[in-house]
């Protein structure tokens, strides 16, 4: 049986690109991160900063919603990779269209990133127990993750159709990462004593949306801010996605370095 | 899906990547079932930008392509279906070679046996056998050339764009692949072939297409170009016995008046009784001199001539081209006219 054009892309997505090492550093790095960051933070981070809860339990809904930065890297180095090695120029001279290519790159982002949620909570599970998740909050989590796997993956595929040079790249997106990651509610709360200047930044980035959206459906407590977030962070997916097939309606294909 | 034997045809196609700069203009060609068709030029002529127009990676902007019955603006995806394209710059997957040609295959929606017998009928015809666990950073220069035509022919297709394909392959490897290509062709696959090495295409192409400064400035063949445009040729002519000094003279004056140019010989020439010189379309001189040499009752022991080749005349057609230019318009540089205006090359 032949598979839809956007299938046979995404099984290429994975089987050309992912190698074994990448996947596991990419899923071992947020999980380490829980077990050595949460285990040593939750003797010093008093209850009542995260709400109540041990700071492992903070870290995990933020480590769920880290997985769409992951998925979003994952998709913006595929489709660098593929613009460096010209296996984009290749691809669109054969049977598929633009869109499909493109579609394939958000279905492997965001299968990357589902993989992720599902190996944060496993490694999870045994500091936290079972997240008083509802059929809604786990909708809900996804909804979070994949509406922000979008906005990254598309942040950075219309990124990667503009420069020429993989140092650029490279340099740009590790720099993203970086300050996304800790200008973010991730790994610490905003509270009344966080400077003014540091919660304006935090609450304009798209990861804290995600992360508190996610903590709220763990406890169990998703509620109308969490239709804001969703809202924000769709519209964000929204623009990121069009600057993306922007890209790709403009983008020169000739050789970059 | 053919018009009248042609599955491409081409009529002023052309492509501007900026307002008045053309990297091909008025490029009209066709090619037709099971040929191959070369295109030649210089570095920057406009051969890859002619294949990628015609591999729909370009949107031409200005003129028309019919390719296999479709409009290459429209044609999209059911088209590219039918086509096959080995780019001029590299383009692989991080998995190994064998892996890369199924890979490919399961892309184009070959479905996995016919794909598995093809990979291995690929890997024995491009002698891959002991690449074929490695990846493709691991191989030389030849074999990834080697590799990304061996991927291309995973699939089936009409027409085949080759864009310098035998770059970095040597000898042996060259001539199984344009073997192999030649084989294909008298199949029905039509093929597209751009090179450098002009040897080759003078042995595989049926038709030659000659771009400078993205304009088409000769598309023939190999030996109509060769005879068109071979230039000057050194003609030998050795007779049965030495000329006069007064006969040697009128001939040389004869030769002269038809264009000839006389070479200088060695010292002994003369008692040798040879004569050498230089005329363009020196064919056409040789009945003359039997003539002349009969009427004179003299003897020719021997008459040859120069062979052409496709490089002198490729370059015969780069000079001729570049002259025109410089003779029909003062004041601006020949590449600025050829590439900013229509009409300056036929």
């Amino acid at each position: 049986m032949r598979l839809p054009p956007v299938l046979r892309l995404v099984a290429r997505n994975f089987a050309s690109n992912l190698d074994p090492l990448t996947i596991i550093i990419r899923f071992g790095q947020p999980a380490v991160t829980i077990v050595v960051l949460g285990t040593m933070f939750s003797s010093i981070v008093s209850s009542s900063v995260t709400g109540g809860t041990s700071y492992t339990a903070f870290l995990v809904p933020g480590m769920v919603a880290f997985q769409m930065i992951t998925g979003g890297v994952v998709s913006g180095n595929l489709f660098w990779l593929d613009r460096r090695w010209s296996m984009v120029e290749q691809i669109f001279s054969g049977p598929f269209l633009r869109s499909e290519y493109l579609g394939g790159l958000v279905l492997t982002t965001l299968l990357f990133s589902l993989v992720g949620v599902g190996v944060m909570m496993l490694v999870g599970l045994p500091f936290i127990g079972v997240p008083a998740l509802s059929a809604v909050g786990v909708g809900g989590v996804l909804l979070t993750v994949g509406l922000g796997s979008i906005f990254f993956a598309g942040l950075l595929i219309a990124l990667g159709t503009r420069l020429r040079s993989a140092n650029a790249y490279f340099t740009i997106q590790s720099f993203l990462q970086l300050f996304v990651i800790f200008l973010s509610t991730v790994y610490y709360p905003v509270t009344s004593a966080t400077p003014r200047v540091l919660g304006v930044i935090f609450y304009g980035n798209p990861l804290t949306y995600a992360a508190n959206t996610i903590r709220d459906a763990f406890a169990g407590r998703l509620g109308s801010g969490d239709l804001v977030s969703f809202g924000v962070l769709g519209g964000l997916a929204a623009a990121a996605f069009g600057a993306a097939i922007w890209g790709f309606r403009t983008m020169d294909l000739g050789p970059i370095q | 899906m053919d018009r009248g034997g042609l599955v491409l045809e081409t009529s002023d196609l052309g492509y501007s990547y900026a307002p008045g700069r053309f990297a091909i203009r008025h490029l009209s060609i066709g090619l037709r079932r099971g040929e191959i068709l070369g295109l030649l030029g210089r570095n920057g002529a406009g051969k890859t930008t002619t294949v990628r127009l015609l591999t729909t990676l370009l949107p031409p902007t200005e003129g028309t392509a019919v390719v296999l019955g479709q409009d290459l603006r429209t044609g999209g995806r059911a088209l590219r279906a039918h086509l096959g394209v080995v780019l001029q710059s590299e383009s692989l997957d991080f998995v190994t070679v064998e892996r890369n040609l199924t890979l490919y295959a399961f892309l184009w929606g070959v479905p996995r046996e016919k794909a598995k017998a093809r990979a291995e009928e690929m890997i024995e015809l491009f002698e891959l056998g002991e690449a074929r666990r490695r990846k493709p950073w691991a191989l030389s220069g030849g074999e990834r050339r080697r590799f990304q035509v061996a991927r291309e022919l995973m699939h089936d297709m009409e027409i085949l764009f080759l864009d310098e394909p035998t770059v970095g392959l040597d000898a042996l490897a060259r001539r199984r692949i344009l073997r192999y290509l030649r084989d294909r062709a008298r199949g029905g696959l039509s093929i597209v072939f751009t090179t450098h090495i002009l040897h080759e295409a003078d042995t595989l192409c049926d038709r030659i297409a000659v771009l400078h400064l993205g304009r088409l400035i000769a598309l023939d063949s190999a030996e109509e170009l060769k005879r068109q445009h071979g230039g000057a040729r050194e003609v030998s002519l050795t007779f049965a016995v030495p000329l006069s000094t007064e006969l040697r003279t009128e001939l040389t004056r004869e030769l002269a008046a038809r264009g000839a140019t006389a070479v200088p010989q060695e010292p002994n020439a003369d008692a040798s009784g040879r004569l050498v010189f230089q005329a363009r379309g020196a064919e056409e001189l040789l009945p003359w001199i039997s003539g002349w040499s009969h009427t004179r009752g003299l003897a020719v022991d021997r008459m040859s001539v120069e062979a052409a080749t496709l490089e002198g005349a490729f370059l015969g057609m780069i000079e001729e081209t570049d002259e025109e230019a410089r003779d029909g318009e003062a004041g601006r540089s020949s590449p600025e006219r050829l590439r900013g205006t229509a009409g300056g090359v036929p």
